[in-house]
């Protein structure tokens, strides 16, 4: 006969916290039960209405098959054994022993303080749903499934992480996402040990294949609308417990000037935005480098008046052009970095500091001019203008400003020529990350830099190689 | 075989690479020889090449093996690597002058004040880099650098199409026919591209009419290069020969350059890419013709020796760039008709046939 004290020692003795919370209670026939839970993971109201109220109000022998019946909670499994009651706990479940059974109920009352569903601070948008992911895993998929109900939308759960057990969905629709993509991505993931996977950044890396590349493997986003319409398309949707941001492969560079809302506007204006997101992404890259070039290199670059207001304003400066720019580049990247980090209330103190004092101080004393700090705050201003891919401009920025500074314009177009053999090569899942440009894929080019309407759009990109091709059917 | 360049990829390639390469010294050199008849003169090499790349395009309908695969099922496997080595060494001649031009070119107009070799010498890092990859870089190359071909070169037409005065060229043909024929025969080194056909054989999947659509697209790219000869001379007229980076040239004139500034030099800057692609195409193809000679696929080491014979010419006759034009337009010509028109020609002559 197994004891309940047995059972719960032998839980108790892994996990000795004292926020492991054991309860024990009798039913009104004398039968003795054990709640294990982990305090403030498990939802304790439901456990008291739905377990423990139940059970010691049973005026029968509360008998094994009887408590299942009286159970009245959608997420009732049975344990055997005693390990995996301890990871179902840990994981904030709640597991009940009863007294001379060897069994248990594992139950799942999960329910981790978590944030509400709000609009994601990073895609913020005019016209089109607000809602964004959250850090829970059970409400993201919640959310994808409020938008996708097709029979054949598959979640397939998988965990990350030896110490945090992190759960992973891989979410994709069978017959649309691209034969063998799932296993590999799982391959991929399963291939890598870790103590922790505290953000879905985490797995990025794993399955990038080429983690020290600075240009990304996969998409991002925060919206579920946005999630569920990539994962529509053939692509493959990642949701990582404890992160807001979900991820979804393959990926092309593309993906990274394209706005949910552009889907939901008129096409043409959505096609302007669009060309304006590309051109500024060039002058946000480019800019400081190519002003340096001019200053240094080739003065021809600039119009003959402007360079006489530019010449009028750097006469005395006692710094180079190019480590002006330099230095100005640095104070941005510090005032972005601290304004960030910093709490909320000094941080809008440190704006002000930052933008105007500093900024206005530095050019009355000599030190910076006028010209090098509009350049900087345009070109920082343009880099926004797409910023799930502002990882990777700021870094590019900073190399061209380099190069610039110590080879003039050829270093620019040198490097430029250089980033695009090694961009048309790379691939995403055996989608090249420069598609539909490179290779020249004709019916993609229509949501690429333009966006069509959507009748044109009426197939799934053509770079997937996708056996089910049509979204859109008119009758 | 897996098919690593597609039709299309080779058709912009041979209309925009064909082009870019003659926009620097070709006018004027071409000025020089034949004055007022530059045209003809041009439209004779172009007219010949053009029939080749289709004789090539045309072969390559017939079978689906490459080159190599041709060679060596006809004249044997050591026959085959040596036709490769030689020709390894003929695209590194290709690539000599067009080096040194870009070299002159990038220092007269990417700077106010001529800087160091050292400024230049960073090419060959990407050189290494881009002729290490294997011919689905280069179609993929080519992908992205049709649109920036066609915009940056429409600018700097748009900006030179006012000034040019049509009636330089007249009376038409009034040259003595020698200096014509001089203008294409001193010019021929610049004419190779059967040659990049001849190598991109079996590596692409030739459809039906195939042949024709790369054949149009070389007397596209031939096209261009004539509209960029009769703009260049139409503006300069009889002192064109003395104006030399052409496509730098013909834009100065445009009214709005006085309140805006040298707008011409971004399109340039972005021409620029497209020429250092088409300039590193020859190594890609050197490096190619090594490993198949070979046998050593590690790309990586034979393009950095390719480059490294590139970066010595470079250094060692920085100063020699008219004595070697002068080679290279002489008796070196001989070299460039036979690979680049005789050898295409005589493929025919090759056993063809498919693979199983």
């Amino acid at each position: 006969m197994v004891t309940l004290e047995k059972n719960i020692k032998s839980v108790k003795d892994v996990l000795t916290s004292q926020d492991i919370i054991v309860f024990e209670f009798d039913s009104l026939q004398g039968r003795k039960f054990a709640v294990i839970y982990a305090d403030g993971l498990a939802d304790k109201q439901l456990l008291g209405e739905l377990v423990i109220k139940p059970l010691r109000d049973a005026e029968s022998e509360a008998g094994y098959e009887e408590v299942k019946r009286r159970l009245a909670l959608p997420e009732v499994k049975e344990g055997k054994k005693i390990k995996d009651a301890i990871k179902e706990v840990s994981d904030g479940n709640a597991v009940l022993f009863i007294d001379g059974e060897k069994d248990f109920f594992i139950i799942g009352l999960k329910n981790p303080p978590g944030r509400a569903v709000v609009e994601p601070p990073t895609q913020v948008v005019i016209k089109g749903p607000r809602e964004g992911f959250t850090e829970d895993i059970k409400v993201n998929l919640g959310l994808v499934r409020k938008r996708v109900k097709s029979e054949n939308l598959k979640v397939k759960m998988l965990k990350a992480g030896k110490k945090s057990d992190t759960a992973v969905a891989m979410v994709y629709i069978d017959g649309v996402c691209p034969e063998g993509l799932a296993e590999r991505v799982e391959k991929q993931i399963a291939a890598h040990e870790i103590d922790i996977v505290p953000d879905s950044s985490y797995i990025a890396q794993f399955i990038s294949g080429k983690p020290r590349s600075v240009f990304k493997r996969n998409g991002t986003t925060e919206k579920p609308d946005i999630f569920c319409a990539k994962v529509c398309e053939g692509r493959l949707g990642l949701i990582v417990d404890g992160s807001p941001i979900a991820l979804t492969v393959p990926y092309m560079i593309t993906e990274d000037i394209q706005a949910g809302e552009d889907y939901y506007a008129n096409s043409y204006r959505s096609t302007v935005i669009r060309l304006l997101r590309v051109l500024s992404l060039f002058i946000g890259i480019f800019l400081p480098a190519m002003y340096v070039s001019a200053q240094l290199f080739k003065t021809q670059l600039i119009p003959f008046q402007l360079l006489l207001k530019i010449s009028s304003s750097i006469s005395g400066l006692p710094l180079s052009p190019s480590v002006e720019m330099f230095l100005t580049l640095f104070v941005l990247e510090v005032l972005n970095e601290a304004s960030i980090r910093m709490p909320k209330y000094v941080g809008l103190a440190l704006s002000v500091v930052g933008a105007l004092v500093l900024g206005d101080t530095a050019v009355k004393a000599g030190i910076i001019s006028t010209p090098a700090i509009i350049i900087i705050a345009f070109s920082a201003i343009c880099l926004y203008t797409t910023p799930d891919f502002v990882e990777t401009t700021t870094t590019l920025r900073w190399i061209f400003l380099i190069i610039s500074g110590s080879l003039g314009p050829f270093g620019v177009v040198l490097f430029s020529a250089f980033l695009i053999c090694y961009l048309v090569t790379e691939q995403s899942y055996g989608v090249p990350l420069f598609a539909p440009f490179a290779p020249l894929i004709k019916n993609d080019l229509y949501d690429s830099m333009v966006k069509a309407n959507m009748f044109t759009l009426n197939n799934r990109p053509e770079v997937f190689g996708l056996k089910d091709k049509v979204r859109l059917k008119s009758k | 075989m897996r098919m690593r360049i597609s039709v299309r990829q080779i058709c912009f390639i041979m209309l925009i690479y064909t082009a870019v390469s003659r926009l620097i010294l070709y006018p004027t050199l071409l000025s020089y020889q034949s004055g007022r008849d530059l045209l003809f003169s041009a439209l004779i090499d172009f007219a010949i090449q053009t029939v080749i790349v289709w004789s090539v395009s045309f072969l390559c309908s017939k079978t689906d093996k490459t080159f190599f695969q041709l060679i060596e099922g006809t004249l044997g496997n050591v026959t085959a690597r040596i036709v490769y080595g030689l020709f390894a060494l003929f695209f590194i001649i290709c690539a000599v002058i067009p080096v040194f031009e870009q070299k002159v070119y990038i220092h007269a107009i990417f700077y106010d004040t001529i800087p160091s070799l050292l400024v230049f010498l960073p090419f060959f890092f990407f050189a290494v880099y881009a002729a290490s990859k294997g011919f689905e870089n280069i179609g993929r190359c080519a992908d992205i650098c049709l649109p920036v071909f066609a915009v940056s070169l429409l600018f700097i037409l748009v900006m030179s199409f006012a000034e040019v005065k049509w009636n330089s060229f007249l009376p038409v043909l009034k040259m003595p026919l020698k200096s014509v024929l001089s203008g294409s025969v001193s010019t021929i080194f610049r004419f190779f591209e059967p040659c990049w056909l001849l190598m991109f054989m079996g590596y692409f999947k030739y459809k039906k009419g195939d042949a024709l659509k790369i054949t149009l697209s070389y007397a596209g790219g031939a096209l261009i290069v004539l509209l960029m000869l009769a703009v260049f001379y139409g503006i300069y007229d009889e002192i064109a020969a003395s104006r030399q980076f052409a496509i730098a040239k013909i834009s100065l004139f445009f009214p709005a350059i006085e309140v805006i500034g040298r707008i011409d030099l971004a399109a340039l800057y972005a021409l620029e890419i497209v020429m250092l692609f088409a300039l590193v195409l020859n190594v890609q193809l050197a490096v190619h013709c090594i490993s198949e000679c070979t046998g050593f696929k590690k790309k990586e080491y034979i393009s950095v020796a390719v480059n490294a014979v590139l970066l010595l010419m470079v250094i060692f006759l920085d100063n020699k760039f008219n004595a070697l034009h002068e080679l290279w337009s002489s008796w070196m010509g001989i070299v460039f008709i036979v690979f680049a028109n005789v050898i295409p020609l005589l493929a025919w002559a090759l056993k063809r046939g498919r693979n199983d």
